[in-house]
C-alpha cells in the first residue's frame, strides 16, 4: 500500500481503499490480524489518529472487526468481504461502460435504456438455460 | 486570562505578538491545538514560525499576548512548561565534544520523569553509539540524538522546529519513523513546523499557514483540502469578471481565462459565480496542499 501525500483524497480514505484492495486480492485473508495503529502509522509514515480513523471506517463497512484488547482482524464472514469486492468490480465495469457511452455522446437517458435492454437480454438467456 | 484555558487544548495562543523595534515578526496570533492532535505550522521563510515556537518554549518573551502550554503561561511558568514538553530545536545545541552517553547522562539530570529504559531502547533503535563523540556523529544521528533527548522524559507535548530540513530522504524517513514510534502509543500532542508539505499532509491533523507574522488560515487538514477548489472560467469575448464570490483566496485574469481558488466551495458558490459573471464555461478542480498553500500566500501578498 502506498500513500500519496499530494492527492486531495483524505489519507484515511487512501488507507481504507488500500486495505480493501489488499483483502480483495487475497493479500490479507479473513481471520488474519491487522497491524496495530502504531505499527501501521510507522510503516505508512502517517499520523496514528489517521490510521485509527481508517480502521473505524473499515469496521463500519464490515470489512474488519475489532476484538477488545487483542486488535483488529479481517472479517471472517467471507461472503460479506467478497461481496464487497465483487460489487466494486461490477461497479467498475459499469463505470467503464458509461464512460464509453459518454464518449459516443449517448445521453444519460439513452444509457439507462441501453442498460435495461442488456438486462432484459441476459434475463432471457438465463431463463432459457433453466 | 486564567481559567479561560480550554480543557481540551494542549496549546493556546491568544494575541501572541513579537515586535523588534518597528518590525512585527509575530502579529496577534491566536489559535489552539487540541490535546492528542498533531499540528503542522507552515509558512514561507520569515513568516514567524521559529519565533512563535521560541515564545512557546519560553525562550523569547512575547511583546504582548499570551501563550499557554498544558495550561501553564509560558511567560511565568516556563519551568513547568519545559518539564512537560519535549523540544527539538532547528539547530541542535548539543555539546559537540561530549560523548553520546555523557550528553544523555547530563540531560537526564534536568528531568524527574526521565525514563532510563525508554532511553536505552531509543539509543538501540536509533543505532546511537554511546561512546562516540557528538562531533563525530552524522547529521542524521545528531538529529536522532536530539529527538531522543526531547522524548526520553516522556513529555505530554512534543515541539519540533523544522525537524527534517536538510536531511536526505532516507534519514528523513528514519527520523519520522522515530517520532511516530515514540509518540504513537502515548496520545501525545505534537506541534511541528516544516517546509515539507508532504510531511505536513502525512502527519498533521490540522494545519496553520503563517505569512508575515499573521495567521492566514488554521483548519483540519482534510477539511481544508475538501473545501478548497480551483475554478477556471472562460469569460465571454471582451468581458471582465464583475464580482468574485466570497471565499476567494487567490485569483488571476489572463486573457479570457479567469482562475480562482475558493475556500468553503459549494454548488451554491459556483451557481452565484455563473449567474453574476459573463462566463462561457467553467471547470472545477481539486487541489493538493502545496497548491493551496501557494495560493494562500500569493493571495495574501497581492492584497498587501
Amino acid at each position: 500500500m502506498r500513500i500519496d501525500p499530494k492527492s486531495h483524497v483524505p489519507i484515511y480514505l487512501q488507507i481504507v481503499e488500500g486495505i480493501r484492495s489488499e483483502i480483495g486480492s487475497g493479500l490479507r485473508r479473513p481471520g488474519e490480524s491487522l497491524p496495530s495503529l502504531r505499527a501501521l502509522a510507522v510503516e505508512l509514515l502517517v499520523n496514528p489518529n489517521t490510521v485509527q480513523r481508517a480502521y473505524e471506517e473499515l469496521e463500519r463497512q464490515g470489512l474488519i472487526i475489532s476484538r477488545r484488547g487483542v486488535g483488529m482482524f479481517v472479517a471472517t464472514t467471507d461472503e460479506e468481504v467478497t461481496r464487497g469486492s465483487e460489487e466494486e468490480a461490477v461497479l467498475d465495469t459499469f463505470r467503464k461502460g458509461i464512460a464509453s457511452a459518454r464518449a459516443a455522446r449517448i445521453s444519460t437517458r439513452g444509457i439507462t435504456q441501453l442498460f435495461e435492454v442488456a438486462l432484459g437480454q441476459t434475463r432471457r438467456r438465463a431463463g432459457g438455460r433453466t | 486570562m486564567s481559567g479561560q484555558f480550554p480543557a481540551g487544548s494542549a496549546i493556546e495562543l491568544v494575541g501572541l505578538t513579537k515586535r523588534y523595534g518597528t518590525s512585527v515578526v509575530v502579529d496577534r496570533l491566536s489559535l489552539s491545538v487540541p490535546r492528542g492532535s498533531t499540528f503542522g505550522l507552515i509558512g514561507p521563510n520569515g513568516a514567524g514560525k521559529s519565533t512563535t515556537i521560541k515564545m512557546l518554549m519560553g525562550l523569547l518573551a512575547p511583546t504582548s499576548g499570551s501563550a499557554r502550554v498544558l495550561g501553564f503561561d509560558v511567560a511565568t511558568r516556563s519551568r513547568d512548561v519545559r518539564r512537560q514538553v519535549g523540544y527539538v530545536p532547528e539547530t541542535h545545541q548539543i555539546y559537540r565534544w561530549m560523548r553520546v552517553g555523557e550528553v544523555v547522562g547530563f540531560v537526564k539530570l534536568l528531568y524527574d520523569s526521565w525514563d532510563d529504559r525508554l532511553c536505552e531502547d531509543l539509543l538501540d533503535r536509533f543505532a546511537l553509539d554511546r561512546n562516540k563523540r557528538v562531533k563525530h556523529l552524522s547529521k542524521g544521528a545528531i538529529a536522532k540524538l536530539g529527538l531522543l533527548l526531547a522524548i526520553a522524559h516522556k513529555p505530554e507535548v512534543l515541539v519540533l522546529d523544522e525537524p527534517v530540513s536538510g536531511m536526505d530522504p532516507i534519514i528523513r524517513e528514519e527520523f519520522l519513523e522515530g517520532v511516530l514510534q515514540a509518540v504513537a502509543d502515548g496520545r501525545r500532542t505534537i506541534l511541528f513546523s516544516s517546509h515539507n508539505l508532504d510531511d505536513v499532509r502525512r502527519l498533521a491533523d490540522s494545519v496553520a499557514i503563517l505569512c508575515e507574522g499573521r495567521l492566514v488560515v488554521h483548519r483540519d487538514t482534510d477539511a481544508l483540502l475538501a473545501s478548497t477548489k480551483r475554478v477556471t472560467a472562460v469569460l465571454k469575448d471582451g468581458c471582465l469578471p464583475r464580482g468574485a464570490p466570497e471565499g476567494v483566496i487567490w485569483q488571476r485574469v489572463a486573457r479570457r481565462e479567469w482562475s480562482l481558488t475558493i475556500t468553503d466551495f459549494s454548488g451554491e458558490v459556483l451557481g452565484r459565480l455563473k449567474d453574476e459573471n459573463p462566463i462561457e464555461t467553467v471547470t472545477v478542480e481539486d487541489l493538493g496542499l502545496e497548491d493551496i498553500f501557494k495560493d494562500y500566500i500569493k493571495g495574501r501578498r497581492a492584497v498587501e
